[in-house]
């Protein structure tokens, strides 16, 4: 569409490009030394399946590695390390061990996937796919919810096409792979 | 005593219908609104860059201001400019003031899926550029730390990304990330409570208790705003199927519809029952004038029709004087070729032996005499008839009598010649005898017709009771066989309905070879079945045929029962008194009492020809249908419990056993860009307090400013400047690109 600016020809329209350009002014603060990596746009999709691939392979590794063996526990614990280095550092890495257990045993407790909400498990309303008011009927020939016999008579009159747009609003449609 | 007496108001049956609206509402403009101020002053030290990253816009600032300086979309356009020869970049709203700009926009969300992880970074880096740009930051690093917001439990590619681009591409000190429904609870004082964060692309729900939020209890609801919008264009691309192809309506000013005409229904059902009710409508009902160019209608004065005509009548003159000159010539032509005939019949005549006869006639291939005498009348005939029509100088052609000798005489005394004459004849007294009939059949049947009519009116003049009655009843037979007959072609299309059965039925019997298995007679023929002797078999044809052709040429034949039904109502609305225009069948199928009328066109008449009209549409149910999907999400076929449920679930089930469990619904905290709609925090307390137990003390309330306080508490949390929660550069790069320090107002490392 044409821009709306009022009084627009071609030197103001010229103008003002200039103007909002910021292709044109300084920016000091910006790296030039900065290239962006390649490939940085993702896809929604994509991202949260890495991300999802990452959290199961960290449970697998947990659960094979003989690190999650449990190893005697002696009466000098939980929280002091003790004095000799080197078994201190085999208490700090059972500790670590036994935090990522627990982790692992529950999974990471939120993720973007995890915090999406459950389908409903109360009935559902019906709505009349065409005008929305209440619909105590269905036709069963399309699988639509009508409100009257006059809407009635208006959906026998719908094409395939209609049928299925209407359907697709409600996520009722048949989809073909 | 005093006496009163209501007045009785007859009801009225048609419902009155009303005339268009004085000021519909109109599409919006695209929303350059100008460019957007930069600042050059000095920023004391100390204070942050707060940028709050929201999917429908990006709001930043200086922490220390009450309020963001920037807010735009997360849009960008960057392209290379043809007649300039230069690469352009234009972020925000400024897209919107060049086509070719807003054709090559990109958002940083992924549109097609409304999700509110960043997508594109291109566009988020233009977009920084543009914010430290703006406010002034001018040093060879932005040299103040950052907070920025980022939706909850957001992917560690995603954080991870945004830490790279800042602290790589422009060299920030120090971020933090937060969440911002969290941050908005926080500035309005919440301390223990449920924040519904409203969001454009999703709606987030938070039990927070003492200012720590619980987020492995936290939910997300797919829907906002961005839904609400793709919603509301399917919608209304099958109420009014056409309209909005073609690109004449963009998603900015679909958005703009449904922030100006939704609202959030407080009972949702019995509004929608009473929605399209007609009384009240008009309030109810908005109309939206789309653009639309008025169709063109000639307008002839009259002087233009008369010279018109004019020159049609003399066309019309100059043909005829053409044809009649033509017709001239033929006949003076014919009237040579007629001497010449004539001639060489005295000719041959005249000739001295029959050799030269013969000789003679062979030159014009005539074969005998008796030919050529023919030849000739039949030049007299035409020539005459010709005469008589264009120059009507020759008397009347007597009256032929046809004669035809010939059919008296048997077969067996003609020769040859005279058996073909006599076929001849024969021929042509049949075709005579044919016409004949038809002419009297045609007389009989006008006379039949015009005594029909007699009798009909006498009868009327004698007994008009009897006459409308008979009338009426003969009116709704016509109507129901009408009736019949449509259900019946309906049904033939209709697989497995009675009629098609039926006619599967005729059919194969008519294509079998024994018909009802009846045994073949002795003596009757293996292939002659008898069909086509009698005419009434042909019927068959008839009733085995679908019938589904649309120019109606099925109706030739069959009765035309619509012609009839009309002649009819026109006698009734002659002499009947009682029966007037309204009861006709016209009138009954009346558009104010129709529910799909008052749905797709108001209280108002429309007219289908008028291009106004057909760019028109027409907002009733759809708004409050469409906010309506947050608290019912089965409405928009969106597989999640509604947010109500989703409070239940978590307060009731979820947090069961935990000691804040009954403080909860104490504070819940509505905040986001959908909590402008009208009417949404009371529905959403209303309905609360329908299923949380009455010790649970139900109150919602709403941020002050639920789209800019977001970023006033991320400003506000940014000046207590403990440090905490700020990642630092060195940290950054010795810890790895997904360090994350956890604080209260933000997520949590997964």
């Amino acid at each position: 569409m044409a821009p709306i600016t009022t009084a627009s020809n071609e030197t103001n329209h010229q103008a003002l490009l200039d103007k909002l350009d910021i292709a044109k002014i300084q920016k000091p603060f910006r790296n030039p030394n900065f290239k962006a990596p390649q490939r940085r746009n993702k896809s929604v999709k994509q991202i949260l399946s890495d991300a999802s691939r990452r959290e199961a392979s960290l449970l697998t590794t947990q659960n094979n590695s003989g690190a999650s063996t449990p190893m005697p526990v002696t009466p000098t614990e939980a929280g002091s390390l003790h004095p000799n280095p080197a078994q201190a550092s085999q208490d700090l890495s059972r500790l670590v061990l036994e935090k990522n257990q627990k982790a692992a045993q529950t999974g990471p407790s939120v993720t973007y996937t995890s915090i999406a909400a459950a389908p409903s498990t109360r009935p559902k309303k019906r709505y009349c796919d065409i005008t929305g008011l209440p619909a105590p009927y269905r036709d069963s020939k399309t699988g639509l919810y009508y409100h009257n016999k006059e809407v009635y008579a208006v959906i026998r009159g719908l094409s395939t096409a209609q049928i299925q747009e209407y359907l697709a609003l409600r996520g009722a449609a048949t989809v073909l792979k | 005593m005093p006496h009163f007496t209501l007045p009785i108001h007859p009801p009225t049956n048609t419902n009155t219908p009303l005339p268009a609206p004085s000021q519909p509402y109109l599409l919006s403009d695209p929303p350059f609104t100008g460019q957007l101020p930069s600042s050059r002053q000095q920023n004391p030290p100390g204070t942050a860059i707060v940028i709050d990253n929201g999917s429908s816009s990006i709001r930043a600032g200086w922490s220390h201001e009450a309020s963001p300086r920037l807010q735009f979309p997360p849009l960008m356009a960057r392209y290379t400019d043809r007649k300039l020869a230069r690469r352009l970049t234009f972020v925000g709203s400024e897209i919107y003031f060049d086509g070719t700009a807003r054709g090559q926009s990109k958002s940083a969300y992924d549109t097609s899926t409304s999700s509110n992880i960043i997508n594109n970074w291109d566009v988020v880096e233009g977009s920084l550029e543009y914010i430290f740009a703006k406010l002034g930051v001018n040093g060879q690093n932005v040299d103040r730390p950052v907070v920025m917001t980022e939706p909850l439990a957001n992917p560690a590619y995603a954080r991870r990304t945004m830490s790279e681009l800042l602290f790589e591409g422009f060299g920030v000190p120090a971020v933090a990330y937060g969440v911002d429904s969290l941050f908005s609870y926080d500035f309005n004082g919440g301390r223990t409570g449920l924040v519904v964060g409203a969001g454009y692309t999703g709606t987030h729900v938070i039990p927070v208790v003492d200012r720590q939020p619980l987020l492995s209890q936290a939910t997300r609801l797919d829907w906002g705003r961005s839904q609400c919008v793709e919603f509301l264009t399917r919608l209304l691309r099958a109420k009014y199927p056409g309209l909005l192809t073609g690109g004449k309506i963009t998603e900015t000013q679909i958005e703009d519809l449904v922030r100006e005409h939704c609202y959030v229904s407080q009972s949702y059902s019995s509004e929608m029952l009473g929605m399209l009710e007609w009384s009240g409508l008009e309030n109810r009902d908005h109309l939206v004038q789309l653009p639309y160019q008025e169709k063109e209608v000639v307008v002839k004065t009259d002087e233009e029709l008369r010279i018109a005509e004019e020159r049609k009548r003399e066309s019309g003159r100059r043909l005829q004087e053409q044809a009649a000159k033509m017709r001239l010539e033929k006949l003076v032509r014919k009237e040579q070729e007629l001497e010449y005939y004539r001639d060489l019949l005295l000719r041959v005549q005249s000739a001295p032996t029959k050799k030269a006869a013969r000789e003679l006639l062979d030159e014009d291939e005539f074969k005998d005499e008796s030919q050529l005498d023919r030849r000739i009348k039949e030049m007299e005939k035409s020539v005459r008839k010709q005469r008589n029509k264009d120059v009507g100088d020759l008397e009347e052609e007597t009256a032929e009598v046809h004669t035809y000798p010939l059919l008296e005489i048997p077969d067996e005394d003609l020769d040859e010649e005279g058996l073909k004459s006599k076929r001849g004849q024969r021929l042509l007294k049949a075709n005579h005898d044919a016409r004949a009939r038809a002419k009297a059949e045609k007389a009989a049947e006008a006379s039949r017709l015009a005594s029909v009519q007699r009798e009909d009116d006498l009868y009327r003049e004698r007994d008009f009771e009897g006459w409308v009655e008979e009338r009426r009843s003969a009116r709704q037979t016509t109507i129901q066989k009408i009736k019949d007959r449509d259900r019946f072609k309906a049904d033939l299309g209709n697989r497995k309905s009675q009629a098609s059965q039926m006619r599967m039925k005729a059919l194969a019997s008519l294509a079998s070879d024994n018909p009802l298995g009846r045994k073949r007679r002795r003596g009757q023929d293996k292939e002659d079945d008898g069909f086509g002797a009698d005419d009434g078999d042909w019927a068959v044809y008839r009733d085995i045929q679908r019938g589904n052709d649309e120019d109606g040429e099925g109706d030739e034949e069959e009765e035309d029962l619509p012609a009839q039904l009309k002649s009819i109502e026109a006698e009734l609305l002659k002499h009947d008194p009682d029966f007037t225009e309204q009861s006709t069948q016209e009138a009954m199928r009346d558009w104010t009492k129709s529910l799909y009328h008052a749905f797709a066109h108001g209280p108002y008449a429309f007219d289908g020809e008028s291009a106004r009209e057909g760019a028109q549409m027409h907002l009733n149910v759809e708004r409050i249908r469409v906010p309506e999907v947050l608290f019912q999400p089965s409405i928009a076929g969106v597989d999640q419990a509604g947010i109500v449920e989703l409070i239940e679930t978590l307060i009731g089930n979820r947090m069961a056993g935990h000691p804040a469990q009954s403080l909860l619904a104490k504070d819940v905290f509505v905040t986001g860009g959908y909590a402008l709609f009208k009417g949404f925090e009371a529905r959403l307390e209303a309905e609360l307090r329908g299923v949380l137990p009455v010790e649970a003390g139900v109150r919602v309330r709403k941020a002050r400013d639920p789209t800019l306080d977001a970023w006033r508490g991320a400003a506000q949390w940014a000046g207590q400047g403990d440090g905490g929660g700020f990642v630092t550069r060195g940290e950054w790069m010795e810890k790895g690109g997904e360090y994350l320090k956890e604080h209260n107002l933000g997520n949590v490392f997964a």
